[in-house]
């Protein structure tokens, strides 16, 4: 029975998959409107280049490759047209994809070794070309296959119109074609290979390919041989990994992004800050979202709604079923596994068990001994901890005792007895909890779905390496009661979020620039963040965000380390511009991902009430520092109103 | 007659004192097995032309005069030719080597000590030498460490570099990729677990496949660079080899079943893990130059990482390969 198990959140990469795993796999984000800037059919018809913007493991990939061709034909190949024709079906779409990945060495290899860099990025673009025409021209072998093409069109029309641009008489089949460029394109890497060693100059043996000319050269010869793409098939080029091409590639790019057409148009996917310049070629031109393309962003900081994560629970049943055990068992529902939500009040009683009192200990000395006596509620030590808040805040012991007694009994309709019921209920419990796990000197946990949904900051990725962990924690302490009973407990999913976290964090470290920095940033603040929730007057509940005015930063290595922590998705800036505190002005807000929250052991919400602020010399000073003290900040704090002082 | 298969035996005086060499190159480096073998040549008085010392600019620039890195001067050889280099371009070496390069060419003899290289330098070295200098064998010297250093515990904190990395090819070793077929992936594990994960991002491969040294220098090395990879060693997708830590040829024949076995598929091999398997991965490559060999190139790396010396092993490379 246990052999048919496998973790069913483990391997699965994007890239890698295979065209029907994309598919088995594939979530649509349109289905649960993700995304309110484009819609499904913009993927092939809209004239605008689209770049989608998003973190590390945001779905970029997924989503690429699902509108690349070979996935199509097998859509195709599954919804048989009208005609039975497979074609036809590109027809209704009206576009064909093709997906480019190249990865980072590869990019990377296009430097160096005393060539200049204007010969360099010739033979990128040589290079470039070739990819591209290799994709159209191979698409076009599998519909003649298939016998969508005639053969006359291709020996008569397409392999003459190309074998000119390509400067290769000889050729007259599809596959001779392939092979060629396969040749040419090996010229290239055997040209890689060589030059570290030899002073030698890239001579292609029939001449190197300018940019466009086979990109939108054999798109358009397509269209023109073939009376079936003619008019209604767009040709949409979906590059992936933008943010790889070094600066001098993009600018190559960026050209070409600004010469396509309206029938050969552009889908690239990035990383937030993926384009490293907006020039092109030409150094007094350059390209504008806007007006050369429009911008997607995969990643939202505020995705909380009901969608998102709709959404996850989606994808994680696509990853259940994919496991036989749990296929059979019908245990596809991931908020069954890890639980729907956490509860906060029985993690508050076990946090309590061994010494009930501590929390009035604590305080004893701003309480009087009759003012505990009267606020006690063993059952609730929240509840005790919301009371002594009050009875510090100038509220009389038997007043507080009446508005939480009003409180349980649903008696909300005094004033007091609602406030009571507001503050715990809309305001403090989560920072309640906080503050209780402060003064036990315990941690809190982070378990169950919306918890990790909260954690994933908008990252479909980061969802799953939380439940792959839980699942890898699972299955090693307890397999058969994994498999048996298909639940997680909290403490294996505390687990695996604290793996997860201080695996992110440790991480940072690693970020191609400024990776030292921004880890150093990130452990300031987080552990700023850390003592606002160690308050013990709860003045701002939750504060995990921080202002800062990053576009105007004065020294360009600050604006692009914290650029480069927006890249990498270690700070996520929320997409309005909101005040930093009620009655001030508004600015631009940044959070750190939240997937660090359970190492700074800060809430994982986004309450929105007060926000840190940055000036210049803060950024340097926690970039730089270490163990940057929070007094200043805090005292920012108490500088300022409070929501308490409003009670 | 006996065949001799390959060639690797531990260094001992009686041996190396029959050594003569045109050429003798070296890295320079703080850890205390950097000179161990031209101390145990000098020693044994063997005779060198030149010694090659890689005068790495990244591994000088904030040290002392009292280094460890400088005692290569107290070693006693009048001959040591220094050769200013950047391990962050491995081909930096070239312009200070192409003075030498007619009494290169003339060399029948040269011997390497990759102890105190970085993989990807000495890679590039050897296949400098096989390609440009045209050196039909190499004499390879490597000494073990006693035991690496874990500043944290021994199970996570293993770094042999610090800051950012970025994945590359190591220059010469491309490959070329068939369009449209499989890409593989061969990691040779080592402690360094967050090198792993980002090769396999950058790869993406639809098969990959972990090397662990087993038997490695000390029994609980193998276990570290398990735990140390968990994300990787996991997934059950992801198959685990093994191959003896400290012999180049074992790795090398593991290579060479892997490749047949995956037939047209575009091999990657990260050489992550000893040195003796890298060097195993480096003659592999060299033998099928379709092969591409990725590496991560960090920011800076530590400048010691290993504690005092074990065994020292003498291996000879044949580089007349087609």
């Amino acid at each position: 029975m246990t052999d048919s198990y496998r973790n069913p959140f483990s391997g699965i990469n994007a890239v890698t998959l295979d065209d029907q795993a994309i598919l088995d796999y594939w979530c649509s984000p349109f289905a649960y409107r993700l995304f309110s800037e484009i819609k499904e059919a913009d993927i092939y018809e809209d004239p605008s280049n689209i770049v989608f913007m998003g973190g590390r493991s945001t779905g970029k990939t997924m989503f690429l490759r699902y509108w690349s061709f070979p996935v199509q034909l097998k859509l195709a190949a599954e919804n048989n047209s009208k005609s039975g024709k497979i074609i036809d079906y590109f027809k209704e779409r009206k576009g064909i994809g093709f997906y480019i990945r190249i990865d980072g060495p590869v990019l990377r290899s296009f430097n160096g070794y005393g060539i200049d860099l204007e010969k360099w990025n010739s033979i990128f673009t040589h290079y470039f070309e070739l990819i591209v025409g290799r994709n159209c021209i191979e698409a076009i072998k599998m519909f003649y296959e298939l016998g969508e093409l005639k053969r006359e069109e291709i020996e008569n029309y397409f392999i003459p119109e190309v074998r000119t641009i390509i400067n290769a008489p000889e050729i007259v089949s599809i596959d001779e074609l392939l092979k060629e460029f396969d040749y040419r394109i090996k010229e290239v890497d055997l040209f890689r290979g060589n030059v570290p060693f030899f002073k030698v100059d890239f001579i292609p043996y029939r001449g190197g390919f300018a940019s466009q000319s086979l990109s939108f050269g054999i798109p358009k010869i397509i269209k023109k041989t073939f009376s079936d793409f003619r008019q209604s098939i767009n040709f949409i080029l979906l590059i992936d990994e933008y943010e790889n091409y070094s600066e001098p590639q993009q600018r190559v790019m960026n050209t070409l992004l600004r010469f396509s057409s309206n029938e050969i148009k552009f889908r690239i996917g990035m990383r937030l800050k993926g384009f490293r310049t907006f020039n092109m070629i030409s150094e007094d031109d350059f390209i504008k979202e806007g007006r050369e393309y429009r911008k997607v962003v995969f990643e939202e900081v505020l995705i909380k709604d009901k969608n998102y994560h709709d959404f996850l629970v989606e994808v994680s049943k696509k990853r259940l079923e994919s496991v036989t055990i749990f296929k059979e068992k019908g245990e596809i529902d991931i908020t069954k596994f890890l639980s729907k939500a956490e509860n906060i009040e029985e993690e508050a009683l076990e946090l309590i068990s061994k010494f009930p009192g501590k929390h009035f200990n604590h305080f004893k000395k701003s309480l009087r001994e009759s003012d505990i006596e009267a606020i006690k509620y063993r059952e609730n030590p929240l509840l005790e901890l919301l009371n002594i808040l009050w009875v510090l805040r100038g509220v009389p012991a038997n007043e507080v005792k009446s508005a939480m007694e009003d409180y349980l009994q649903g008696n909300t309709n005094g004033e007091k007895a609602n406030k009571y019921r507001m503050d715990y209920i809309d305001k403090y419990k989560l920072s309640l909890l906080f503050l209780l796990c402060s003064i036990y000197h315990k941690n809190k946990k982070y378990y169950s779905f919306n918890t990790f949904a909260f954690l994933s900051s908008g990252i479909v990725g980061n969802f799953i390496e939380l439940c792959r962990r839980s699942f890898q924690y699972a299955e090693f302490e307890n397999k058969d009661l994994l498999i048996k009973e298909g639940t997680i407990s909290k403490e294996q999913q505390n687990k695996a979020a604290l793996d997860f976290s201080e695996a992110e964090l440790q991480q940072i470290n690693r970020i191609e620039s400024y990776g030292g920095y921004i880890h150093k940033f990130i452990n300031n603040i987080g552990n700023i963040f850390r003592d606002f929730h160690k308050d013990e007057r709860i003045r701002y509940p939750e504060t995990n965000q921080f202002s800062a005015d990053i576009d105007n930063l004065s020294d360009p290595k600050l604006k692009d380390a914290m650029r480069a922590a927006i890249k990498w998705s270690v700070i996520q800036k929320k997409p309005k511009i909101q005040q930093t505190a009620a009655g001030k002005h508004l600015k631009d807000i940044y959070t750190i991902n939240r997937i660090y929250c359970p190492s700074f052991q800060i809430s994982y919400r986004t309450r929105g009430g007060y926000s840190v602020k940055l000036t210049e010399s803060d950024i340097v000073k926690l970039m730089t520092e270490e163990n940057v003290s929070s007094k200043d900040y805090l005292k920012q704090m108490s500088a300022e109103s409070t929501l308490f002082d409003s009670i | 007659m006996k065949k001799v298969l390959y060639k690797m035996e531990l260094v001992s005086s009686e041996e190396i004192k029959r050594d003569s060499f045109d050429f003798f190159l070296l890295a320079g480096g703080s850890d205390f097995r950097a000179y161990q073998i031209m101390r145990l040549m000098k020693t044994e008085n063997v005779s060198i032309n030149k010694i090659l010392l890689f005068d790495f600019l990244e591994r000088v620039h904030d040290i002392d005069k009292n280094d460890p890195y400088y005692e290569y001067q107290e070693v006693g050889f009048k001959n040591i030719f220094p050769i200013q280099c950047s391990i962050k371009a491995t081909n930096s070496c070239l312009q200070n080597l192409i003075p030498l390069e007619s009494e290169l060419l003339a060399a029948q003899k040269v011997a390497l000590d990759i102890s105190c290289f970085t993989k990807p330098f000495f890679f590039y070295l050897i296949k400098l030498f096989k390609e440009r200098f045209k050196v039909k064998e190499l004499t390879i010297f490597y000494t073990e460490p006693q035991s690496y250093l874990f500043p944290r515990g021994i199970f996570s904190s293993y770094r042999s570099s610090i800051g950012p990395i970025t994945i590359l090819e190591i220059p010469g070793f491309s490959g070329f990729e068939t369009r449209g077929g499989k890409r593989v992936l061969v990691i040779l594990l080592g402690f360094d677990g967050d090198l792993s994960k980002e090769i396999y991002e950058d790869i993406s491969p639809s098969e990959t496949l972990v090397v662990n040294g087993f038997p490695s220098y000390t029994p609980k090395f193998k276990d570290i660079s398990l735990i140390a990879n968990e994300k990787l060693t996991s997934d059950k997708d992801v198959e685990i080899a093994f191959s003896r830590a400290n012999n180049p040829f074992e790795a090398f024949n593991l290579l060479e079943y892997i490749k047949k076995r995956n037939g047209n598929a575009f091999i990657n091999i990260a050489p992550l893990g000893t040195k003796p398997m890298a060097l195993g991965a480096c003659l592999f490559a060299l033998y099928h130059p379709d092969v591409r060999v990725v590496y991560p190139l960090p920011e800076t790396y530590e400048k010691v990482t290993t504690n005092r010396c074990w065994n020292s092993w003498r291996y000879l490379i044949p580089l007349n390969v087609t």
